[in-house]
C-alpha cells in the first residue's frame, strides 16, 4: 500500500500527526517510543509517520537497530511559501494604490 | 519565522478617500482585484486574480465582511484553495484608517494563518537552535570541568 499525498495543510490537519511533531520538535524518537504515546495501534502510528514522511516534514534514519524519526525543514516551507507569497502581494498592491490615489491629488 | 502579515501605508488623503479605496467595488479593482465587496456585516464576496502556479493558488479568495466601521476599520475573512474539509488559507484580513494631521495612516493585518499559528511551527524553527546551543553548553561544561 502506497502513504496517500497529501499537502502541507492536509498533513497537519490532523492531531495525531501534529501531536507526533510536537514530540519530535522536543528530541529524535524512536518509532517504537513514539508509538508509547498513542492510544492507537503501532501500524496507525507508523501511517502516519509514513505521510509525514512523504510530505518532507520529518526524516527517519537508521541508528544501529533503531529507526529514528526526526523533523525535517521541507514539510513546513510550503505553508512558509503561502504568507511570503501573500506578503509581497499585500506590499505591490499598496504600493499601486499609493500611485494611484497620488495621481488622484495632481489631477485636483 | 513570520505567523502573520503586518503593513502600515500613509497617504496624504482624508480617511474618506482611503475608505472608499476599499470599500467600493470599482475603486478597489483598480488597485487590488475585481471584487464585489459591500462594507456590510455578514456580505460574502469574492476577489479574483491571476493564479499563481508556484503555490498552486487559483486566484480566488472567498471573503466575507465581518465588521465594516466608516472611515475607521474593516475586516473580512480572506480564505483561499478550498479542500475537502475547509480551506487551505483561512485567515482574516483587518484594515484600520487612522487620520492624522496631513492624511491617513492605513494599517494592513492578516491573521489567522491558523495551522503555523500554533506552538509547533514555533518550535520546529527554533529546534535546530535550541540542539545548536544546548551542544555549546555541553562544550562549556566540558571545558571548564
Amino acid at each position: 500500500m502506497t502513504p496517500q499525498i497529501l499537502d502541507a495543510f492536509q498533513v497537519i490537519a490532523d492531531p495525531s500527526r501534529r501531536q507526533i511533531l510536537t514530540l519530535l520538535s522536543k528530541d529524535s524518537l524512536t518509532i517504537n517510543s513514539l508509538a508509547e504515546n498513542f492510544d492507537m495501534s503501532r501500524p496507525a502510528v507508523s501511517k502516519h509517520i509514513k505521510i509525514l514522511y512523504g510530505a518532507g516534514f520529518i526524516s527517519i534514519q537508521d541508528i544501529g537497530r533503531e529507526r529514528y524519526c526526526m523533523l525535517k525543514q521541507d514539510g513546513f516551507n510550503e505553508l512558509q511559501d503561502w504568507i511570503n507569497y501573500f506578503d509581497k502581494f499585500w506590499i505591490t498592491k499598496l504600493k499601486k494604490l499609493e500611485v494611484i490615489l497620488n495621481n488622484k491629488s495632481k489631477q485636483k | 519565522m513570520q505567523k502573520e502579515i503586518k503593513h502600515i501605508f500613509f497617504f496624504p488623503h482624508p480617511a474618506e478617500i482611503v475608505w472608499d479605496y476599499l470599500t467600493k467595488p470599482e475603486l478597489l479593482a483598480q488597485w487590488l482585484m475585481e471584487n464585489d465587496i459591500q462594507p456590510i456585516i455578514g456580505h460574502k464576496f469574492q476577489f479574483r486574480s491571476k493564479p499563481a502556479l508556484t503555490i498552486e493558488f487559483d486566484g480566488i479568495c472567498y471573503c466575507e465582511i465581518l465588521e465594516a466601521v466608516p472611515f475607521k476599520q474593516l475586516s473580512y475573512s480572506w480564505k483561499c484553495s478550498p479542500t475537502d474539509n475547509g480551506y487551505k488559507i483561512d485567515t482574516v484580513v483587518m484594515w484600520t484608517l487612522t487620520a492624522k494631521d496631513n492624511g491617513t495612516e492605513l494599517n494592513l493585518l492578516q491573521t489567522g494563518f491558523k495551522e503555523i499559528e500554533n506552538d509547533l511551527f514555533y518550535m520546529a524553527m527554533n529546534n535546530g537552535w535550541a540542539k545548536n546551543i544546548e551542544k555549546l553548553l555541553q562544550n562549556l561544561n566540558s571545558n571548564s570541568k
